[in-house]
């Protein structure tokens, strides 16, 4: 997989960029500024950027749109950003194109290596991969008589899982139960929730998140 | 050809003083009804009327003066609690002294007005069609027999008119002012607004302090620890790796979720001290983001508003985010409105839900905590919100020099 890497802190971009590469990665460009990052990918398209959120000149959210910019330049574009916070407008502004290959992760996720080459996996193939705490964000003040109350605990934690864009084979895999369990709690969810049952992918992890802000 | 240059000011003068004739004849009949309700001791539940009349009768006045004078005459601040505390607030009491002086004075004054100009038309009138009104007289009485007193009528036309070219304006001057000094709340002497600044500016400090210790807790109970317990188990791993690389594993993930831990409570305390969304969006993007998951329905309504300094700017996105808090927790309301506007010097915040009203400032701690930090500013705070809704949540900031 080849891999542009936008991060203005050396010890971080040196660290992901050894990372990367020791799992086997190409990383073609590693850059510390939004401009930079444009300029790279389009002398040379990767399959994925990641991108830090903080970047200079400004240091607020030049990396966000500069990724929102490479995927109207570039469109199918994979990007990855990373933040030492999460900010749930900021997901909602990745997504806002509708199409797939969209992740939106805190920073220190690269720490759990397997996960975090999955979620580049996953954004790599137009996928999502969206951190657990931009779901929490969403899930946080829900009023009392909302239809997530009548989800079992076990439904809510597939909700999750599936609103940061995993598979059911991984959601499976995560909690330990049988790919047809896990459909059944899918089925009961989107039952629950009054919302039309979508196929995997990008689009059912688009629905649930909609569902979720509304 | 300067002529409109002049009238246009005595047009406006004139305008003036016939629209004060009208707010006089409003004021006497308010002041009358004032008056008959308390002293027919029964009229007595109509009283609050009256006095919300007024002080809307007074507000309306403001704003007309400060067109005229091209200077904003300051409201008093709201009176809060029942209507005893109206009753008794010096506002109000300035309002019925100010609505004596209406209804007196400024009825005259407005009168003077009006009357220049029926005099005007009056005697042309009668100098045009006396032939047709036998008897007829000019407002000085002088009754009409020849066209020759036509010719008097006219006269006493333009005296009129002349009176009332001369008079309208300094009238219009004279009265604006002295209605204006009435209108304006009083200026707080200079010891008073000391002692404000001396009493908000210790519980600033009071209140910056207790931050301080708070932040210090998280960073040195929570953070440090974490951090203290990766280094150790990063030790131990070093250890390891030379003995038996076998048992380096469970440690370094130990290691890890620590280092995760640590980042989780950073990320918490940045939050509470300066929160990061604000640096990179501002005030209105925050504040934005704030409404779009509020768990109620939430409008922003907001003007365009320059980047403001970093404390005015979080002190009024805590607001917005406590009153949010707030109405979902307790108002039981279906739509929540923010608005973000500039009123002259202040910002304004304001957190209107359609609840079920109630709110009590002494039993929750999240509005205390809010009046207090605002008052830090130099700004100020209040919360109407009546059994049965709806709740309104207004701040007033200075907006920083």
């Amino acid at each position: 997989m080849r891999i542009a890497i936008a991060e203005d802190d050396a010890l971080l971009r040196e660290g992901l960029t050894h990372l990367l590469r020791a799992e086997g990665m190409d990383v073609i460009a590693a850059v510390d500024n939004a401009e930079d990052l444009l300029t790279a990918i389009a002398a040379d398209t990767p399959d994925v950027a990641v991108v830090d959120v903080r970047m200079p000149p400004t240091f607020r959210d030049e990396g966000l749109r500069a990724a929102v910019e490479a995927r109207r330049r570039w469109p199918g574009l994979a990007v990855l950003v990373l933040s030492a916070h999460v900010e749930e407008s900021y997901a909602t502004d990745l997504l806002a194109d509708g199409t797939g290959g969209v992740g939106y992760l805190l920073k220190e996720r690269v720490g759990k290596v397997a996960d975090f080459l999955d979620a580049l996996h996953r954004v790599a193939a137009g996928g999502t991969a969206m951190d657990p705490e931009v779901v929490a964000q969403l899930l946080v003040r829900r009023r009392a008589d909302d239809p997530l109350q009548a989800l079992t605990p076990r439904e809510r934690e597939v909700l999750e899982l599936m609103a940061e864009g995993h598979s059911n084979t991984t959601i499976g895999g995560m909690l330990v139960v049988s790919d047809g369990a896990v459909h059944k709690h899918i089925g009961n969810i989107f039952a629950k929730l009054g919302l039309p049952s979508t196929d995997a992918g990008h689009r059912r992890v688009l629905a649930v998140l909609a569902y979720l802000k509304a | 050809m300067t002529e409109p240059a002049v009238a246009r000011p005595k047009v406006r003068a004139w305008k003036f003083l016939a629209f004060t004739a009208l707010v006089g004849f409003a004021a006497l009949f308010l002041f009358v009804g004032l008056f008959l309700s308390v002293v027919f001791v029964v009229t007595l539940p109509l009283l609050p009327r009256i006095v919300r009349r007024i002080a809307r009768l007074a507000a309306a006045e403001r704003q007309r003066l400060g067109r005229y004078l091209a200077t904003p005459i300051p409201s008093p601040p709201a009176v809060e609690g029942d209507f005893a505390k109206v009753m008794t607030s010096s506002h109000t009491h300035r309002d019925i002294r100010w609505l004596a002086l209406q209804g007196s004075v400024g009825m005259v004054v407005g009168s003077l007005a009006l009357a220049s100009l029926t005099g005007v038309l009056q005697n042309l009138v009668v100098a045009v069609v006396w032939p047709a009104f036998p008897g007829i007289t000019t407002t000085l009485e002088m009754r009409m027999t020849s066209w020759g007193d036509s010719g008097l009528a006219v006269l006493t036309a333009a005296g009129y008119a002349a009176l009332g070219l001369l008079l309208v304006p300094p009238l219009a001057r004279w009265y604006s002012r002295v209605s204006a000094a009435r209108l304006a709340p009083p200026k707080a002497t200079l010891v008073e607004r000391l002692a404000e600044v001396t009493a908000t500016r210790a519980a600033a400090l009071e209140a910056h302090g207790a931050e301080l210790r708070r932040i210090e807790r998280n960073l040195h109970d929570g953070t440090q620890n974490r951090l203290v317990a990766v280094v150790m188990h990063l030790g131990m791993v070093e250890r390891a790796l030379k003995r038996d690389p076998a048992v380096a594993l469970p440690m370094v993930l130990t290691a890890q979720n620590a280092a995760t831990d640590a980042l989780a409570e950073l990320r918490e305390v940045v939050r509470a001290i300066y929160p990061p969304v604000l640096a990179d969006r501002g005030l209105s993007g925050a504040v934005a983001s704030l409404v779009s998951h509020c768990a109620i329905p939430c409008t922003l309504d907001e003007q365009p508003m320059p980047r403001l300094p970093a404390a005015v700017e979080a002190a009024a996105y805590f607001v917005v985010a406590e009153a949010l808090t707030n109405a979902v927790k307790h108002s039981g309301a279906e739509r929540i409105t923010v608005s973000l506007r500039t009123e002259g010097e202040n910002i304004v915040v304001e957190v209107t839900d359609d609840g079920h009203g109630g709110a009590d400032e002494a039993q929750g701690s999240g509005l205390v905590g809010i009046r207090r930090r605002i008052a830090a500013f130099d700004g100020r705070t209040s919360l109407v919100s009546p059994l049965g809704g709806p709740t309104v949540l207004r701040v007033d900031i200075p907006a920083g020099p």
